[in-house]
C-alpha cells in the first residue's frame, strides 16, 4: 500500500511540474502581459516600464528560472494587474466556486445514477427512452446555450430569478441548474450503460437462478459491479470541482475560480495562472487517488492486482 | 485651445448653483445597478495606472479634475474644481480652486491637496520592483512608491509640465516647461484628477491607495471587489449638491447577452458596451431603451510600412480609397455614427479643418494607383482580433471584400491578443486601432503618430516630416500657424505617405429604463450628478 501511494505521489508530482512548466511556456511565449494589462491605449514608455518592472524583458529562461526558484521557496508570486498574493486572491475565489460546484455534483449524483440504474433496469421502456433522450440532450446541449434558455425562460419571461451576479442564493439556482443537468446526463448515461452491461453477466442469472429476490440481486451484485466506470466518470467531476465551471460562471457573471481562470489567461497574469492550474492539478491527482481507492473497495480483485497489494 | 475666464464663470454658474438646493430632501434617491464589461482593466481604481476607456467611465462617478468637458452638452471646456483659469503666457495657467470643496474623507480640499495631486510623491515617481517580481514577495509592491509605469502615465498627459505654484490659498499656478496651448484641455484629463494628500500618506501601501482613491467626486468608493463590482456611495457633502443617487453599484458582466438579459429583468438599470446589432433587441422593450451615440475616439485600420507590399505609399492610397465607410457605419452601426474629416473632431473648435479632404471611396482611382504601383498580387496580412472593438470581425471582413474588388490580395490571420498583433515579423502589414482624443485639440490625437506613440515606438510608421508638423502643432503658440501645422500633419500621415485608415467615429450604446431621465455623454464618462438625473 505504501509503495503504491508513493508511487501515485511521485507521479503526482511530475505531472504538476509538467502542467506548470507547460503553462508557463505557453503563456510567456504566446503574448506579452504588459501589453495586454496595460492595453494599447497605455503610452509605450509605461508599457517598457510595466515590462521592465515585472522583469518581463529578462530572457524567458531566466524567468523561468526566477520562478520555479521562488515556487520552491514556497513564494506563488503576485499578480501582475494588481500586486497582490496570487493565493490570497485564487483563495477567496474557491469558496464562491464551491457554492455552484458542490449542489452542482450533487444535483448529478441524484438525478444521474438513480435514473440511469432506473432506465437500464427498464431497458427499452418509454421510462428508459424518456432518460436516455434528457441524457442525449444534457450531453450535447453546450452550457452556455443551456444557460442563456434558463435565463430567457426563468429570468426574463417569468421574472423569477436574477439573471447573474452572486449576492443570494436565488443568484445560484440557474447555474446551479446549469451544470447539475449536464452532469446528471453523463452519469446517467455511463451508469446504464454499465447496468446493462453487469445484468447480462452469468453470475446475475446465477444469483437469480438461486432464488435470490431481484431487489437484492440487483443491490447486492449488480450495484456494485457498475459501479467502477460511474465512479471514474465521478472522479473527473470530483477533479474539476474547482475550475469546471469557466463557462458558466462566465454566462452568469459569477465570481469564481473559472472567470478569474479566464480572466487571468487572457491577461498572461502567470502567478494567478499558475495557482490555479497547481490547484486543480492537485484536486485532479486527489480525486484519482481516491478513485483508486474507491475501486478496491467496490472490487477487491483491484486491490490485489496493485503493487503491494494483498497476496 | 485658449479657454476665456468669462465663458467658465458663466458655464460654472448654471451648471452648479441649481443642485444645491437638494441638500434638504429626504432620503428616497434611488440606488442603481450598472452593468459594465469591465470596471477596471489594471484592477485599480487610480487614473495614474488605468489607462482604458472603461476607466474614464468609472472615474467619472468619483473624480474630478481642476476643468472638465461639459460631455452631456456642447463639449467644450468647464471648470470643475477651479472655478476660473487664466493664461499667464503660453507656459502658465493661473486657477482659481472653488471655495469649500470637501473631499471623500470629509477634507476641506485644499492647494496643497492641488500641489501634491501633480507632485513627485504620487505622480512623477516609480520604483522598479525586484528581479522576478511576479513570484516575489518581497517586490516593492509594499511600499508608497508607486509603479515605475506611473511617471510614464504622467508624462504622456502632461508633457512638458514643470511645476505647481502656490499663490495663495485658493490660486496655483500650473507651469510647464514648453509652450502648449492645450495646457487647459489636458488638465481635464483624470489623470490630473485631483486626490487628497492625507488619505495617500494614511494607505499602507501605493495599492492599497490605487483601490481606495479619495477625490472631490459625487460619489466615493465604499467597496471594490476587483474583477466583480465596484460599490459607489452618495457624497453627500459633494460640493455641487446632494447626488441624486444613493448607491451605484457597477458589476462586471461580460457576456453582452446577460447584460442584456439583466437589463430586461429589471436586474440591472444600465447596461452598457452594447453592440448595435442588440439596440432592436432592446429597443422591442415598452420600458427600456437605448441611448448612446457618437464618441471622442476614432476606428481606424494601422498601416505597417515596413512590409513589403505596404512600403510603396501607392498602395497603402489604393487601400484608403477602397473603403466604403459609410456602408460600413450603415450596415453595422445601423447610422448611428458617422465618418470623420479624417482624424479629426468637430469638439476641436478652431483648430477642427472644416475643408479638410481626406480620401473617400473611389474604387477606380484605388485602382489605377494599385497599377502605378505595379501590384503583383502579393499577400498583405491583417492581424485581427476578435471583436476587441465593436464589430471588428465583420468590419474587416467588409474591408477585405472592398480590397479584393480592387485586386488586392489581404489576409485575414486571427490572433488572441495584442502582443501577438504588434510582433514585429515580416508578415505584420494591417491591424486595427482606434485614436481617443481625450481633450478638444487636435494635438490629443495627432500624439498618435509622433515619436514614442506605439505605431513609431512599433515601426508600423514612422515619417520625420510628420513628426515635425506634430511638433509644430504641439509647441506652436499662433492658432493659424498650428492650423496649418495640423493640416500638413493630415496631409502627410493621410495622404502622401498614408499611416492609416479613419473608419468611422466610433459609439457607444447604453440600455437603460425609459424613465430615467439620463443623458449619456459624447465619451465613456457616465455623469450622474443631479442635473443629469431628473
Amino acid at each position: 500500500m505504501i509503495r503504491f501511494i508513493v508511487s501515485r505521489l511521485a507521479r503526482a508530482v511530475m505531472t504538476i511540474f509538467l502542467v506548470m512548466t507547460f503553462s508557463f511556456i505557453v503563456l510567456r511565449l504566446s503574448g506579452d502581459p504588459a501589453l495586454i494589462i496595460m492595453s494599447p491605449d497605455a503610452p509605450p514608455e509605461a508599457i517598457a516600464a510595466f515590462r521592465k518592472s515585472w522583469g518581463l524583458d529578462d530572457p524567458i529562461w531566466l524567468q523561468y528560472f526566477h520562478y520555479f526558484a521562488a515556487v520552491l521557496e514556497g513564494e506563488m508570486g503576485r499578480s501582475m494587474r494588481d500586486g497582490r498574493p496570487a493565493l490570497q486572491i485564487v483563495g477567496e475565489r474557491i469558496p464562491t466556486t464551491l457554492l455552484l460546484t458542490l449542489p452542482a455534483l450533487l444535483l448529478k449524483v441524484s438525478i444521474g445514477i438513480p435514473s440511469g440504474v432506473y432506465a437500464a433496469l427498464h431497458r427499452n421502456s418509454r421510462i428508459d427512452r424518456l432518460v436516455m433522450s434528457f441524457a442525449v440532450f444534457g450531453f450535447t446541449v453546450p452550457s452556455f446555450v443551456l444557460a442563456l434558455v434558463l435565463v430567457l425562460v426563468f429570468s426574463v419571461w417569468l421574472g423569477w430569478l436574477p439573471t447573474s451576479g452572486a449576492d443570494s442564493w436565488r443568484h445560484a439556482i440557474l447555474p446551479v441548474v446549469t451544470l447539475g443537468l449536464g452532469g446528471a446526463a453523463v452519469l446517467a448515461r455511463f451508469t446504464r450503460s454499465a447496468m446493462l452491461e453487469i445484468l447480462g453477466q452469468p453470475y446475475i442469472r446465477t444469483a437469480s437462478a438461486k432464488g435470490l429476490a431481484w431487489s437484492a440481486v440487483v443491490r447486492a451484485h449488480a450495484l456494485p459491479n457498475a459501479a467502477i466506470p460511474t465512479i471514474t466518470v465521478l472522479g473527473f467531476m470530483v477533479g474539476s470541482l474547482l475550475a469546471g465551471a469557466v463557462v458558466v460562471e462566465s454566462v452568469f457573471a459569477w465570481p469564481g475560480v473559472g472567470r478569474l481562470l479566464v480572466v487571468a489567461v487572457s491577461n498572461r497574469d502567470l502567478a494567478v495562472v499558475q495557482v490555479i492550474l497547481l490547484l486543480v492539478a492537485l484536486t485532479m491527482v486527489a480525486a484519482n487517488f481516491m478513485v483508486d481507492l474507491a475501486y478496491g473497495i467496490f472490487d477487491p480483485r483491484i486491490k490485489q492486482a496493485a503493487p503491494g497489494g494483498a497476496k | 485651445m485658449l479657454i476665456h475666464r468669462r465663458k467658465v464663470l458663466i458655464g460654472g454658474a448654471s451648471t452648479f448653483v441649481a443642485p444645491c438646493f437638494a441638500i434638504a430632501q429626504s432620503d428616497s434617491r434611488p440606488s442603481i445597478t450598472i452593468a459594465v464589461q469591465k470596471v477596471a482593466t489594471s484592477n485599480t481604481l487610480e487614473p495614474l495606472r488605468e489607462v482604458s476607456n472603461v476607466g474614464q467611465r468609472t472615474f467619472s462617478l468619483f473624480l474630478e479634475s481642476l476643468l472638465d468637458l461639459d460631455w452631456i452638452g456642447t463639449m467644450g471646456m468647464k471648470p470643475m474644481l477651479a472655478q476660473s483659469v487664466r493664461r499667464i503666457d503660453f507656459k502658465t495657467l493661473e486657477l482659481k480652486l472653488r471655495d469649500n470643496v470637501r473631499m471623500h474623507n470629509g477634507d476641506v480640499m485644499s492647494v496643497e491637496d492641488v500641489a501634491f495631486s501633480f507632485g513627485k510623491e504620487r505622480m512623477w515617481s516609480g520604483a522598479p520592483l525586484a528581479p522576478g517580481a511576479y513570484v516575489n514577495n518581497n517586490s516593492g509592491l509594499a511600499t508608497k512608491t508607486p509603479p515605475m509605469e506611473v511617471p510614464q502615465i504622467a508624462q504622456s498627459s502632461f508633457p512638458g509640465f514643470e511645476k505647481i505654484e502656490i499663490i495663495d490659498r485658493n490660486t496655483i499656478r500650473f507651469v510647464n516647461k514648453v509652450p502648449d496651448l492645450a495646457l487647459e484641455g489636458r488638465l481635464t484629463r483624470f489623470t490630473g484628477a485631483i486626490v487628497s494628500q492625507r488619505a495617500f500618506n494614511d494607505s499602507p501601501n501605493w495599492m492599497d491607495w490605487a483601490r481606495r482613491t479619495i477625490g472631490t467626486g459625487p460619489y466615493r468608493i465604499a467597496d471594490y471587489k476587483p474583477d466583480n463590482m465596484l460599490l459607489l456611495e452618495a457624497h453627500d457633502d459633494y460640493w455641487g449638491g446632494r447626488p441624486p443617487i444613493k448607491q451605484i453599484r457597477l458589476v462586471e458582466t461580460p457576456e453582452i447577452s446577460t447584460r442584456v438579459n439583466g437589463l430586461l429583468s429589471g436586474d440591472f438599470d444600465f447596461a452598457c458596451d452594447l453592440p448595435p446589432d442588440q439596440i432592436p433587441t432592446v429597443e422591442k422593450s415598452t420600458k427600456y431603451h437605448v441611448v448612446g451615440g457618437k464618441i471622442t475616439n476614432i476606428r481606424m485600420i494601422s498601416f505597417d510600412k515596413t512590409h513589403s507590399v505596404l512600403q510603396d505609399p501607392r498602395v497603402r492610397q489604393a487601400m484608403t480609397w477602397s473603403v466604403d465607410r459609410q456602408g460600413i457605419v450603415d450596415a453595422l452601426w445601423a447610422g448611428r455614427t458617422s465618418v470623420p474629416r479624417g482624424m479629426q473632431l468637430e469638439f476641436f473648435g478652431d483648430m477642427y479643418l472644416s475643408d479638410w479632404q481626406s480620401t473617400g471611396y473611389d474604387l477606380a482611382k484605388a485602382k489605377a494607383l494599385l497599377k502605378e504601383a505595379g501590384y503583383k498580387g502579393d499577400p498583405i496580412s491583417y492581424q485581427l482580433l476578435n471583436n476587441y472593438y465593436t464589430a471588428q470581425v465583420p468590419t474587416a471582413q467588409i474591408l477585405v471584400e472592398g480590397w479584393k474588388e480592387i485586386g488586392l490580395n489581404v489576409e485575414i490571420e486571427m490572433k488572441e491578443n495584442w502582443s501577438q498583433v504588434l510582433e514585429p515579423t515580416p508578415r505584420r502589414g494591417l491591424c486595427d486601432g482606434s485614436v481617443s482624443a481625450w481633450f478638444p485639440d487636435p494635438s490629443a490625437s495627432s500624439a498618435a503618430f509622433a515619436p514614442g506613440a506605439q505605431n513609431w515606438m512599433t515601426k508600423q510608421w514612422q515619417n520625420d516630416d510628420g513628426a515635425a508638423a506634430v511638433l509644430a502643432l504641439q509647441t506652436g503658440t499662433d492658432l493659424a500657424q498650428r492650423r496649418a501645422a495640423f493640416r500638413r500633419t493630415l496631409e502627410i500621415v493621410e495622404i502622401q505617405d498614408p499611416g492609416y485608415i479613419v473608419l468611422h467615429q466610433n459609439g457607444t450604446f447604453t440600455g437603460t429604463r425609459k424613465d430615467f431621465k439620463w443623458k449619456p455623454a459624447g465619451s465613456f464618462v457616465m455623469d450622474m450628478r443631479s442635473y443629469n438625473w431628473a
